[in-house]
């Protein structure tokens, strides 16, 4: 099989990758290693009430223990999700030692596109900067000028909803009209704002549309908050939803599911990529597809475990690794629950909906003045205010007609600070081969080595006194909250591990995401990150997908590669 | 907060359009009953009586059904030999008298078996044959499980789990509570009063509440 260009991966970025070169004029190939779920026809749980499933939505325990120990930790892993996430005990890795790291993931068309979290952030020069500015890792090769366009391109397409709010850390973008603020964030909100101006309580800026994109049979967001189910009325972004139909419209895209890449051919000599290799997980048959380009977009550490496995004599370290710093420099955001609060005397107060958004404070830390204690860089909030419902009768006391009649109203508002610091990139934390484990196609699983350091933890135990301060200062109650972040994954935000930089002796990409050592490879998902910034990825990893396309699009037309 | 507008595509052009495909390809539902548990997590008869009139108990029937009414206690027994809300976790046995010969080899309580006896020590006999003093019997219970320290006492287990029976139910979800599936709008701010009804279908405060 021959095509213009092969993307490995359906996610959020591979499918930006099909959508863009298939748009582009280029004949392509997508491989995805799970099974297929079509828009509309396969969200199997979608409408399901809890007492329409065995166990309630729960889900059955006993199973999860024994089948899905990692991906049961994710709390949107539910009955009602559970077939939007892997089998753990299918698809093994390995960690380091007494590390951990909590992987967890999507093997399906669309990946995780179909269980984000929605949340898009641009980054700002704070974050492309970071890395030159405090020493750590390598110097980013773009800055924020470079992928502002991009940024425009894709919250246009995928419909942001967010409010400006001219911050210098968090660029306003493209967006749909905000969602709003309940009663107490907007309390919360004008507090901080009058006491602290520098932190700016805002709404989520999430990929649900406002606004139907009625040319693209997507309606607005319906209110619902299930999103990890599927959604039929597309008002979230998804491969799906949103970019393969986009892709398929051009006629130009091929798409096989169920077939995992195990590794890509390399010419040393060329220094090009010269073919991609799959199994059949069905059937167990190899096969190999050639392309004038290729695209590695398999989720951050898949799309590393695929060069490391490329391995051969010309390149015994794996393909695109001249440098040896492939796989290394692994990051996650340290995250935890920094502070939850009682909001008493708001109990005249309350909404209807589901808002699938919650709200932010981002980073206003070391930005133009260092006045972070025992850390660099920059911490944000996510979080929100909401009612309590029947789950709160757990904690009191009682039974009969009273408890009942207790239950049957929502609780007090509670307000909830969850802290995301940026995670310093490091050499010690990295991806390699364990040998000593083959998968279920016969392939090396990955071992993964990771763990938070001091700065981490000191941007923790600084959010910690920060969200109590806050709520406090906003007749808040603080009855909980923690300094020590889940262990790495925790934030389902993994990336790094094929880093851009100026240099090939120390990078693994260079500014367009393109390999140093091979003109014709391309990796746009967040292995591609060398720092991690605290807001989420996602958005930028788009934005770095589409700037690519357009640079190989470019390259092949001016038969550079 | 203004209801938006719905260009084009609503709820109503959803449901009778190509999305009843989806609803009808629905999974199927697995048939998960206690007759298909494994011998030594089956409970008796009797266990299932107490269970489903102790569900009834902490929550009675009102204008709405109760705990019993709506088969929370099959459901409870169901979800305790499946290790739901870490009931199949290694308990502590120390503090909490009469535990220890109800620990299976790997820790974890028979939470059924232990609150058979449990009540019927507390009843100072058959538990089921004092209608009467049921109520007292078991807010005994609830008040000592309740007590300052007794964070790890395996009656919140259960009552978790009868709660989580109940409010998942078509009428615990949908009569007790407020249930809507496709809210089409968010108002940010709304008056509350006493007679205010959750919503059973609230996600966010059944995950964090």
């Amino acid at each position: 099989m021959e095509f213009d260009a092969i993307v490995v991966g359906s996610g959020i970025t591979g499918g930006w990758a099909a959508k863009e070169l298939t748009e582009a004029g280029l004949k392509v190939l997508m491989i995805e290693r799970g099974r297929e779920i079509r828009h509309q026809q396969d969200y199997e749980t979608e409408t399901k009430a809890p007492w329409e499933l065995p166990f309630r939505g729960l889900g059955d325990a006993k199973l999860y223990r024994e089948q899905y120990p990692v991906q049961m930790l994710n709390r949107h892993f539910t009955e009602f999700t559970q077939n939007h996430f892997v089998n753990d005990a299918e698809n093994p890795y390995t960690t380091e030692g007494d590390t951990a790291f909590t992987w967890f993931r999507s093997y399906q068309l669309g990946g995780r596109s179909l269980t984000w979290g929605r949340q898009s952030y641009r980054w700002s020069d704070y974050d492309f900067g970071a890395n030159k500015r405090d020493g750590h890792g390598t110097d980013w090769p773009i800055r924020y000028a470079d992928l502002a366009p991009w940024y425009d391109k894709v919250e246009e397409f995928i419909g942001v909803s967010g409010q400006a709010e001219g911050l210098k850390q968090l660029p306003d973008g493209r967006f749909q009209p905000p969602m709003a603020l309940n009663a107490v964030e907007q309390h919360v909100r004008e507090t901080l704002r009058a006491r602290w101006p520098e932190r700016c309580l805002t709404i989520g800026r999430t990929a649900n549309l406002t606004q139907a994109k009625e040319g693209e049979g997507r309606a607005h967001c319906q209110y619902r908050s299930i999103c990890a189910r599927g959604c039929s009325y597309g008002a979230y972004f998804s491969t799906q939803s949103s970019t393969l139909p986009a892709a398929q419209k051009t006629g130009r895209l091929t798409v096989i599911t169920d077939a995992v890449v195990e590794g890509l051919d390399y010419d040393p000599i060329g220094r090009r990529i010269t073919g991609v290799r799959w199994i059949e997980t069905k059937t167990k048959q190899h096969r190999r597809a050639t392309s004038r380009v290729v695209f590695l977009n398999a989720g951050a550490f898949n799309s590393v475990h695929i060069l490391l496995n490329s391995a051969s004599e010309a390149s015994p370290n794996g393909v695109a690794n001249s440098s040896g710093v492939l796989g290394t420099h692994i990051m996650d955001h340290a995250n935890t629950l920094s502070a939850l609060a009682l909001m008493p005397g708001w109990e005249a107060h309350t909404s209807f909906g589901n808002r699938p958004t919650g709200v932010i404070v981002p980073r206003y830390r070391n930005m133009d003045v260092m006045d972070g204690t025992g850390h660099t860089r920059g911490f944000s909030f996510q979080g929100g205010a909401l009612q309590s419902t029947w789950t709160a009768g757990r904690r009191d006391p009682g039974i009969g007609v009273e408890y009942k009649a207790k239950l049957r109203h929502p609780g007090m508002w509670r307000m909830v600070m969850v802290g995301f610091a940026d995670c310093l990139p490091r050499p010690t934390n990295r991806l390699t081969l364990d040998r000593s484990r083959t998968d279920a196609n016969g392939l090396p699983v990955l071992k993964v080595d990771f763990a938070f350091g001091k700065e981490e933890h000191a941007a923790l135990a600084q959010a910690k006194a920060d969200a109590t301060e806050m709520l406090t200062a906003a007749g808040g109650t603080v009855i909980a909250g923690t300094d020590q972040p889940g262990p790495g994954g925790t934030a389902i935000h993994e990336m790094g591990g094929a880093r851009m930089g100026n240099d090939p002796a120390t990078s693994v990409l260079n500014k367009w995401s393109q390999a140093h050592d091979a003109a014709n490879l391309f990796v746009t998902d967040g292995a591609q990150m060398s720092s991690s910034a605290c807001q989420n990825p996602s958005l930028t990893y788009m934005a770095l997908t589409a700037r690519a396309c357009d640079a190989a699009v470019t390259m092949l037309r001016e038969e550079r590669i | 907060m203004a209801e938006p507008a719905r260009p084009g595509w609503n709820r109503r052009d959803f449901l009778g359009g190509a999305a009843l495909l989806a609803l009808a390809l629905g999974i199927p539902v697995a048939a998960v009953r206690l007759t298909d548990l494994p011998d030594d997590e089956a409970p008796s008869e009797r266990q299932r009586q107490l269970m489903g009139r102790v569900a009834q108990l902490v929550i009675p029937r009102t204008d709405t059904p109760g705990g019993g009414d709506v088969g929370a206690g099959d459901f409870t027994l169901l979800a305790l030999a499946h290790g739901l809300s870490g009931s199949g976790a290694p308990v502590s046995s120390g503090s909490i008298p009469g535990l220890v010969r109800h620990l299976r080899r790997d820790g974890s309580l028979r939470h059924a078996a232990w609150l058979e006896a449990e009540l019927d020590h507390r009843a100072g006999g058959d538990f089921l044959g004092i209608p009467a003093r049921q109520a007292d019997v078991l807010g005994g219970l609830d008040a000592a499980a309740y007590a300052e320290g007794q964070d790890q006492h395996p009656w919140r287990t259960i009552k978790t789990l009868i709660l989580t029976g109940y409010y998942t139910s078509e009428a615990g979800g949908s009569q007790e509570l407020r249930y809507e599936l496709v809210p089409g709008r968010y108002d940010p701010d709304l008056p509350a009063t006493p007679q205010t009804r959750a919503f059973s279908s609230d996600w966010t405060a059944v995950d964090f509440g």
